[in-house]
């Protein structure tokens, strides 16, 4: 046994999701990623004096639909506290964030990783603002200050120590994304900063039962570079336990090119945030009626739709995972399934023609032409026997939309892509492949059963595809059993 | 409370400020007069008083999430001690 099977990772993680809102936090600037420096901001997020913070309705709607959405306690009375720290992209000199008295208490997450499922309970979700960025590479003197993202509104969502794994950190990041994309809070997207993570990584020896000292890798926003800092921190923490060391707590930085974790601060110097309560925003109560009308707005939520299609509609874990993943994409099936009894092969027309179709237009759902009951249709004609689904799929569909107007039986027929079930058409064809091949005939009828695939090909390519494969089997087999 | 050097160290460093012997001596001896008075009203059995928080009643002061009253960047870099066609430029800094 390898000396780091002796340990086990335990991590917990400080997410922090950037709400899309049109304006920020505390004031009415605009949110929009990528406009020009220092465009988007006013004298509140400049921080002058005499200036007061005024709450946005939508960033405490959106911190309560994420804590119902993971079962959440909602906090009835919660208020803002001051972070004090100094840095030059944080005007005032604090960070209004929640500290004493955050808006969502508990609740838990179930994630699926490596074919098992784990709980991740979470500590608590809070409502707090976004610094500006500080850029430190277009001068040797100077670092240049851009405010545009001071005070845009972000939730931290804190876990409780409970991964055991990167990859079980990566499953958690990828299902709060979907999370907080279905209930249309953030966009969720890493490369822009709309999702970070903080990571706290300690080891301890398998079966140990107190938590080892930890370090925590701040600002990861790529789920790739936070596997390899997570796993490059582990490896650090047993290497130095192993060599008679002891973790000390740190804050790390992780840089990707060397791959490595690097001290940002010691205990010693773990900022002294000195929070406060924030006298200048009133605390916020949350009547029942406003927490109910917003239960009434949640979408359903992707693990709850994965059971309904899995159990109700019998998909497997596979197809119901990939309509899942958007919840365009789980609405727009449910509503075709009402239409349908055929789930599956709406499953697979989904997967397989109408999403690469939308990827290929690089257009969604909301624009797609075609009706669910045109799409019902479709699948009924092929169900019917009446076309195959490599002609529906690759001569119909094309056409249908073209004409969503037209029912896909009038394209078929207008196309004469019907298939063609009758004796007389289906012998005539079959003969003519019985001549052409004799020596195949022969191996057939000499046990090699196998070749009917090749005589059905041949038959179909003549028939044009309109052939009806179930009657030309049938015929076939009779035919070559007879000779 | 006992106002030590290093007490006053500390404050230097979270304040961002740095002190000369003289100035030092003086905030040493007001610091204790302020927290000699806070200890005073210490004395005060405050044990079934919440603390006051807020002066006004007010709850849930909400905005409806809409876009308005931003500064044009001319406007915002006119007060900075330096500035770049689009930056506030500050002396060079990196942490975290």
């Amino acid at each position: 046994m390898s000396v780091y099977e002796k340990y086990e990772t335990v991590v917990g993680l400080e997410v922090h999701v950037q709400l899309s809102t049109k304006s920020k936090a505390f004031c009415a600037d605009d949110t929009r990623f990528g406009a020009r420096p220092n465009t988007h901001i006013s004298a509140i997020s400049l921080a002058y004096p005499g200036t007061l913070p005024r709450l946005n309705k939508k960033q405490v709607e959106s911190a309560v639909k994420l804590g119902l959405a993971i079962g959440s306690k909602i906090n009835q009375e919660s208020r803002f506290d001051r972070k004090n720290y100094f840095y030059a992209d944080l005007p005032k000199g604090y960070q209004i964030t929640q500290d004493a008295s955050p808006i969502c208490i508990g609740g838990q997450l179930t994630i699926n990783a490596n074919d098992a499922e784990r709980t991740i309970r979470i500590h608590h979700i809070h409502m707090e603002e976004d610094a500006g960025k500080s850029i430190h590479d277009m001068s040797p003197k100077s670092s240049f200050i851009d405010l545009n993202r001071a005070g845009v509104p972000l939730l931290e969502i804190v876990t409780e120590p409970d991964f055991r794994s990167p990859e079980e950190v990566d499953v958690f990041m990828n299902t709060i994304r979907q999370l907080v994309r279905y209930l249309e809070i953030s966009d969720g997207n890493m490369e822009e900063g709309s999702m970070r993570c903080d990571c706290n990584v300690s080891v301890r020896l398998k079966g140990a039962e107190t938590y080892g000292e930890r370090c925590e890798i701040k600002n990861m926003n790529s789920m790739r570079f936070a596997r390899r800092a997570i796993s490059y921190e582990v490896k650090r923490q047993i290497d130095l336990i192993e060599a008679g060391g002891k973790v000390q707590q740190q804050t790390l930085n992780f840089d990707p090119v060397t791959g490595i974790t690097t001290p940002l601060r010691d205990k010693e110097d773990a900022h002294d945030y000195r929070y406060f309560p924030e006298p200048d925003l009133p605390p916020v109560h949350l009547s029942d009626s406003f927490i109910n009308n917003l239960k009434t707005q949640m979408p359903p939520l992707p693990q709850e739709l994965f059971k309904q299609f899995t159990s109700k509609f019998s998909l497997s874990d596979y197809d119901a995972t990939l309509l899942t993943e958007e919840k365009e994409t789980a609405l727009f099936y449910l509503d075709l399934v009402k239409n349908t009894p055929h789930h599956k092969a709406a499953a697979n027309l989904l997967i397989n023609k109408i999403k690469p179709y939308l990827n290929e237009q690089k257009s969604s759902v909301a624009t797609f032409p075609l009706s669910v009951k045109s799409l019902a249709d479709f699948i009924q004609l092929i169900e019917d026997g009446k076309v195959s689904n490599t002609i529906a799929y690759q001569r119909i569909f094309p056409a249908l939309i073209e004409t969503p107007t037209q029912t896909p039986l009038a394209i078929a027929e207008k196309l004469n892509l019907i298939q063609n079930a009758d004796e007389d058409f289906l012998q005539q064809l079959v003969q003519e492949v019985i001549k052409k091949y004799p020596d195949k005939v022969t191996t057939y009828q000499k046990g090699k059963k196998g070749l009917i695939g090749f005589f059905m090909g041949e038959v179909m390519r003549l028939s044009k595809g309109k052939a009806d494969p179930k009657a030309t089997n049938a015929l076939l087999r009779k035919v070559l059993e007879k000779q | 409370m006992n106002v030590d050097e290093a007490l006053i160290s500390k404050l230097e460093k979270l304040a961002r400020l740095q002190l000369s012997e003289e100035e030092k001596t003086r905030i040493t001896s007001d610091l204790s007069n302020i927290l000699d008075m806070v200890a005073k009203m210490e004395e005060l059995d405050t044990s079934k008083v919440e603390p006051l928080v807020y002066i006004s009643e007010e709850v849930n002061v909400l905005r409806e999430d809409v876009v308005q009253n931003q500064l044009d960047k001319a406007t915002a870099l006119k007060n900075a001690p330096e500035e770049d066609i689009d930056y506030f430029k500050v002396p060079k800094v990196i942490d975290l």
